[in-house]
């Protein structure tokens, strides 16, 4: 635990009077605020170092406790337990610097250094402390198509905390849902922020996906498209087969009612699947396959 | 749609803030306010900006100019970090 410089933190010089700090805290605050600075962590913490600086060099009893033993915080202790043994032996220290927690509720984000100076966390009472809300966390959850389709539960890292959460089946890519309070902490009693979680699902190389519908393109070969018959064509849930009718032309398209997308938050009903017939062209036909095509040119 | 709405008064006196302070966002048209009878109403949908603004003005000592040049500001932010999770995304087909 490193000693901090809470001077050096709000830029001021240790004669700085009360109006200096409270300035250089304002001007900071409104550089670094995390309202100010949506998703920047840095400024985040940048923000609890100078309400932390603010909170010991605005009250004047911290400030003098802060000021008295500087580098030699360590030693606080000592100092407090020699100090208290020349008291009862009626000695020489005069100044009463330690006081105790005030007992206030522990709700700030303060340093380690700032805790085993203070105690407390918080405020001494005497000033309004201010509560600020928690920074709002984003983050990227990928998912395939696959995986959107299902509803299924997920455990996301964020910030070093493990989150479950369940993702609804049918969510689209670019869709953000909120956690309320899984955000940064608050401080000094301020409520925690939220998360929001981006869902980013990439295009699937076999469906394309509009809404809750569905779109595949299914190579057919010329004699099925000339003369019918059936096709099996995959779906999110598996194969199915269809029959393809006798002259289907290229580009021809066939919805499939309920065998799209899931619809979010509606469980059971789904988006449709539309099929696109592509004709694939026979090639590197032998001689006799292209007197056989000559023959039906001839004919028609 | 159903919108919700706050009684600014009742939500004034349990935030322990000067109504005044909802009619100059109202005025300054940073929130939109309903007034019906005597009693104004603040849409739920607003309330996260609200508690924003209030942050800005009474621990920041921003004006209500200042308060609607940064909401401007942090739109252009949300949108642009919007657009570079675009970007990124597209970019990853690429890798």
């Amino acid at each position: 635990m490193a000693y901090i410089d809470y001077y050096n933190i709000l830029g001021v010089s240790k004669d700085a009077s009360q109006e200096d700090i409270k300035k250089a805290f304002k001007k900071l605050a409104r550089k670094y605020h995390p309202d100010l600075n949506p998703n920047d962590p840095d400024a985040h913490r940048k923000f609890q170092e100078i309400n932390e600086a603010n909170e010991v060099l605005s009250d004047p009893e911290k400030r003098k406790k802060y000021d008295e033993y500087g580098e030699n915080w360590k030693h606080a202790d000592e100092f407090e337990a020699q100090r208290q043994q020349a008291n009862s032996q009626g000695g020489g220290f005069h100044t009463s610097f330690w006081s105790s927690s005030d007992g206030e509720a522990d709700a700030g984000e303060f340093s380690d250094f700032f805790e085993s100076l203070f105690g407390s966390r918080r405020g001494s009472g005497r000033r309004q402390a201010y509560g600020y809300r928690g920074q709002d966390y984003t983050a990227e959850l990928h998912l395939t198509l696959q995986e959107a389709a299902e509803t299924h539960k997920q455990v996301l890292t964020v910030n070093g905390k493990n989150l479950r959460i369940t993702v609804p089946a049918g969510v689209a890519n670019g869709q953000t849902i909120k956690l309320a309070g899984q955000g940064g902490a608050g401080m000094n009693g301020g409520p925690a922020g939220d998360l929001y979680i981006t869902f980013v699902i990439p295009d699937d190389a076999r469906f394309k996906r509009k809404g809750d519908d569905l779109y595949e393109t299914v190579p057919i070969d010329l004699y099925t498209a000339v003369l019918g018959g059936e096709q099996i064509v995959e779906t999110l849930n598996g194969k199915v087969k269809l029959k393809v009718q006798p002259g289907t032309q290229n580009q021809t398209k066939v919805r499939l009612k309920g065998k799209g997308f899931p619809v979010y938050k509606q469980e059971g009903v789904f988006g449709d699947l539309i099929l696109t017939y592509t004709v694939t062209i026979p090639t590197n036909l032998s001689e006799q396959q292209k007197n056989l095509f000559r023959q039906i040119q001839s004919l028609s | 749609m159903n919108t919700n709405y706050i009684i600014v008064s009742e939500y004034c006196e349990k935030c322990h803030i000067d109504p005044e302070f909802i009619l100059l966002l109202d005025e300054s048209g940073l929130v939109d306010l309903e007034v019906i009878g005597d009693e104004s109403y603040l849409p739920v949908a607003q309330l996260k900006d609200v508690e924003q603004y209030t942050r800005m003005y009474y621990d920041l000592s921003i004006n209500m100019e200042g308060i609607d040049a940064i909401r401007h500001l942090l739109k252009r932010i949300e949108s642009l970090q919007e657009e570079v999770l675009d970007l990124k995304e597209r970019l990853r087909l690429y890798e």
